[in-house]
């Protein structure tokens, strides 16, 4: 039985031996003009902290925060209406929409906005398109999906009974979901918040669309690096610094929501 | 006169085309202890929900205290609610959950304090005020669900099968204790609940639901006793029925030669068909024959330990249920042929 | 009341996007306007005959059905070790199987394509392909798994009582009682295959790139309303694959857990 297993770990063998390779690279020394690198060196993520790069790393940090924050307060009113909805028909009509962008794809969401944010369809009073403005909406509009579907498992995991209970003893219903929803859901918005933060942090075709080259994320200039510059140690450096963020943020997340994160 | 506190009138509450409850009326007096008792479906808990105003009507209207409160909403409706699962907020100690109702009365500080130490000792919780629901056994949830409701003093206490969660044990002595807090604070109770042995003992009345209506209201030893339908006289305790015709004002016959004398209160109609309802530990074993007994063949037996339940079959074929307490009398056997008397005043006539 | 008004405002604003490209793709002309000036289907017509969304399109199919193909018995073999067999850590091996998800998209891309260097193998539609399944893997161990935990092993059981040999047993009572989280399993796994962007943009090139890296590079190019029109397929076939998920399998129930 144990041996079943095995195809799926030569599976992930071949994924390990991808990030090994990743880390291995990240150490080597970059030879410019040269698909070659050097020797073993520690160069790559000094310069990850060098003064253009640290910009990226800064704007990244505060794009996903507020990504996270705003995706939180937009996603909280349809998980509660999905989670809270006796119809079935609204039920499902609610996920289909909830669901149907993931499903869609990367680019064609982000082109979406591309051509929203572009003055086609309305005219913004401030340029949106090729600005952190755009791209933040982008990002919101990307991040919500997730988000909705996991406090939309927390607050279906919240016995009525509760808001029942509060209702009983007086509590008016901005009470009720103050002193009571909202306490019971703070797992959900945790582990929802921190995973929405991990991933935006490693987002691509939002900004590399949607910031036309002037909006630079982590993983933007990953790719300038490793697929313009051949600079594939620099690249890395930078690849292993989203991923260790995003492994830190993920591990928090699941402690705090006791494994069941999705 | 007593009071009247709830009152339902006329109320039908509908789910698409099923009627949990239909037409009901019902009035409930100030002070006193009101079971709702049925199987599961009979509407008890849709009429607790009324009241309450988690539910609203499609018909009818619900008077508190002589207040039209239909459509209000329950949380200016004043009541206090235990729930079949307690609904203790986890993410609040003891004390908490004892002082939500006194907090969004703006009661202040110091007198919340008061009243809350108050109920717990009440509901013997005294020192547990720090203490989280999940640390608590099921009976002391019970009882901070129990001082919840009460602490703000509600005009009615409601509650919905509190007892359905605990242990056999734990919940005679919750049976026991609830009724000592409700007679000493004196508030008006409706409780809901599927078990007789319940409702008997701790009711100053039940209502028997079914199929959305009251069957029967009154109080324990008149629901017992004198159980005013078939269904009533099946659900509370054991009955065997007996199907005959009334060949004078207390004569009738059953079947297979016998003729029974009743003596249920009241002359029966002559040549009309009635039907008899008789206890089993009403039914005695006869030595010798008589007025009112019956040959009978033991047709199965189950022993109880205080007492065998035993099926005997009379001529005809009807079946009739004795307790007979142990040690029997002589010795018992499926087959064996048995006297049993049915005295004139332990009938009850159905119908 | 207020939570309906900000329900709608909300799903306005996530459905946007959609409405916006759809009405685009019919625009007449190639300069983009809303509402649209006309109607016409010549970005479709232009989707379809341009080659290297044909030749795009071509590698979707063989990367994502090679993918597919692998990754579903793959997935179920090990969801079934999962759920079935005496492993010590059992959560450290699942937390591994479903690790890739975890993982940034461009430190897998960048990784793979290092890999795929050092081993000579940068024009081949097998790293794509391997690629893929180690990132759709996840997907299908999941759904499958919730299947298998669903699974009452009495049946199982039954069915060897009754003369089964494991073989049969696994064929005629297991696979068929699975198939729920299958159809799910497949579900997830074409859709994230097809839709998958950032590592394939990493390790393919002209010749092997699939649909949404070609998408990409023309839009970067491009500003005409050709990529709204595929987007639109895109939308419209992805609307009906959940459809029909959605009826199939009630999605509220794989999502919600009530």
């Amino acid at each position: 039985m144990k041996l079943l297993l095995l195809p799926a770990l030569a599976v992930l063998a071949v994924f390990a031996a991808a990030l090994t390779a990743l880390f291995r690279w990240s150490l080597l020394e970059f030879v410019p003009g040269s698909l070659a690198p050097g020797a073993y060196t520690l160069a790559n993520f000094k310069g990850v902290v060098a003064p253009q790069y640290l910009h990226a790393v800064w704007d990244t940090v505060i794009l996903a925060a507020l990504t996270t924050v705003l995706t939180l307060a937009a996603s909280y009113p349809v998980a509660y209406a999905l989670a809270r909805t006796p119809s079935r028909r609204v039920r499902s009509a609610l996920l289909v929409l909830t669901l149907a962008p993931f499903f869609t794809g990367a680019i064609v969401r982000t082109y979406a906005w591309v051509l929203v944010l572009g003055n086609t369809v309305i005219t913004w009073p401030v340029p949106m398109l090729f600005t952190e403005r755009g791209v933040l909406v982008g990002l919101i509009h990307f991040s919500m999906p997730t988000m909705i579907l996991i406090l939309a498992a927390a607050l279906s995991h919240i016995d009525p009974a509760y808001e029942r209970a509060a209702a009983s003893l007086g509590a008016r219903p901005v009470r009720v979901f103050w002193r009571v929803t909202l306490p019971l859901s703070m797992p959900g918005i945790v582990s929802g918040g921190l995973i929405v933060f991990a991933w935006t942090l490693s987002a691509f075709p939002t900004p590399e669309l949607l910031g036309g080259g002037k909006v630079k994320m982590i993983a933007n200039v990953v790719k300038d690096l490793g697929l313009d510059s051949f600079n594939w140690p620099g690249a890395a450096a930078f690849a292993m610094l989203a991923l260790a963020l995003t492994l830190a943020l993920l591990a928090g997340a699941g402690r705090l929501a006791g494994g069941r994160v999705t | 006169m007593a009071r009247t506190v709830v009152e339902l009138r006329g109320c039908t509450r509908e789910y698409g085309s099923v009627r949990a409850v239909e037409a009901l009326d019902l009035a409930v007096l100030e002070g006193e202890f009101l079971s709702l008792l049925g199987p599961s479906g009979c509407g008890k808990t849709t009429t607790l929900n009324l009241i309450a105003g988690f539910v609203e009507p499609t018909a009818g209207r619900i008077v508190i205290d002589g207040e039209d409160v239909t459509g209000r909403p329950p949380h200016l409706r004043g009541l206090g609610v235990v729930f079949q699962s307690y609904a203790l907020f986890p993410h609040l100690t003891v004390f908490e959950n004892v002082a939500f109702g006194l907090r969004e009365r703006r009661v202040a500080g110091a007198e919340i304090a008061r009243r809350v130490t108050e109920a717990l000792t009440l509901v013997r919780l005294e020192g547990r005020e720090r203490q989280r629901p999940a640390q608590l056994s099921g009976g002391m949830q019970q009882r901070v669900a129990l001082a919840r409701a009460l602490v703000y003093r509600p005009r009615v206490l409601l509650l919905d099968e509190p007892l359905a969660a605990l242990d056999k044990r734990l919940r005679e002595e919750m049976r026991d204790e609830l009724r000592a807090i409700q007679r000493s604070v004196g508030i008006t109770t409706v409780f809901v609940t599927h078990d007789q042995a319940e409702a008997l003992g701790l009711s100053d009345r039940i209502a028997v639901m079914r199929g959305g209506r009251i069957e029967q209201l009154g109080a324990p030893r008149e629901i017992y006793g004198r159980p005013a339908t078939r269904f009533v006289a099946d659900f509370i305790g054991a009955s065997t029925m007996l199907r005959g015709r009334a060949v004078s004002g207390e004569l009738v016959a059953v079947g297979g030669g016998v003729t029974l004398r009743v003596a249920a209160g009241r002359a029966l109609t002559r040549g009309a068909e009635v039907e008899l309802a008789i206890r089993p530990e009403r039914v005695r074993l006869a030595t010798e024959s008589g007025d009112n007994v019956v040959e009978a063949e033991i047709d199965a037996l189950v022993y109880q330990g205080a007492q065998t339940e035993v099926t005997a079959k009379l001529a005809d074929g009807q079946r009739v249920r004795v307790f007979v307490t142990e040690p029997a009398p002589v010795p018992l056997a499926p087959g064996q042929r048995v006297r049993l008397h049915l005295a004139a005043d332990a009938f009850m006539v159905i119908g | 009341m207020i939570l309906r008004l900000a329900v709608l405002a909300l799903l306005a604003f996530m459905t946007l996007p959609t409405v916006v490209v759809i009405a685009v793709s019919f625009n007449p002309t190639a300069i983009l306007s809303f509402p649209p000036a006309g109607f016409s289907w010549r970005w479709y017509v232009n989707v379809l005959t341009y080659p290297q969304f044909q030749r795009a399109a071509w590698n979707s199919l063989v990367v994502t059905g090679g993918a597919v193909a692998l990754a579903l018995p793959i997935g179920t073999l090990a969801a079934l070790a999962l759920e079935r067999a005496r492993l010590p850590g059992r959560s450290l091996w699942a937390a591994a199987l479903l690790s890739p998800l975890v993982v940034p998209g461009v430190a897998a891309g960048l990784g793979f394509l290092i890999l795929a260097a050092a081993l000579g193998l940068l024009r081949s539609r097998l790293v794509l392909i391997a690629a893929h399944v180690t990132l759709v893997l996840p997907f299908v161990v999941r759904s499958v798994w919730v299947s298998v935990r669903n699974l009452d092993p009495a049946l199982e059981r039954a069915a060897a009582s009754l003369g089964a040999s494991p073989r049969r047993v696994f064929f005629r009572v297991t696979l068929p009682l699975l198939r729920p989280g299958l159809f799910a399993a497949l579900l997830f796994a074409v859709v994230v295959s097809v839709n998958e962007f950032v590592v394939s943009l990493f390790i393919s090139n002209r010749v092997t790139e699939i649909l949404p890296v070609a998408m990409f590079t023309y839009v970067v190019n491009y500003t005409d309303p050709t990529i709204a029109a595929l987007s639109s397929l895109f939308i419209a076939a992805t609307f009906l694959v959940i459809w029909l998920a959605d009826h199939f399998l009630d999605l509220g129930r794989v999502f919600l857990q009530h």
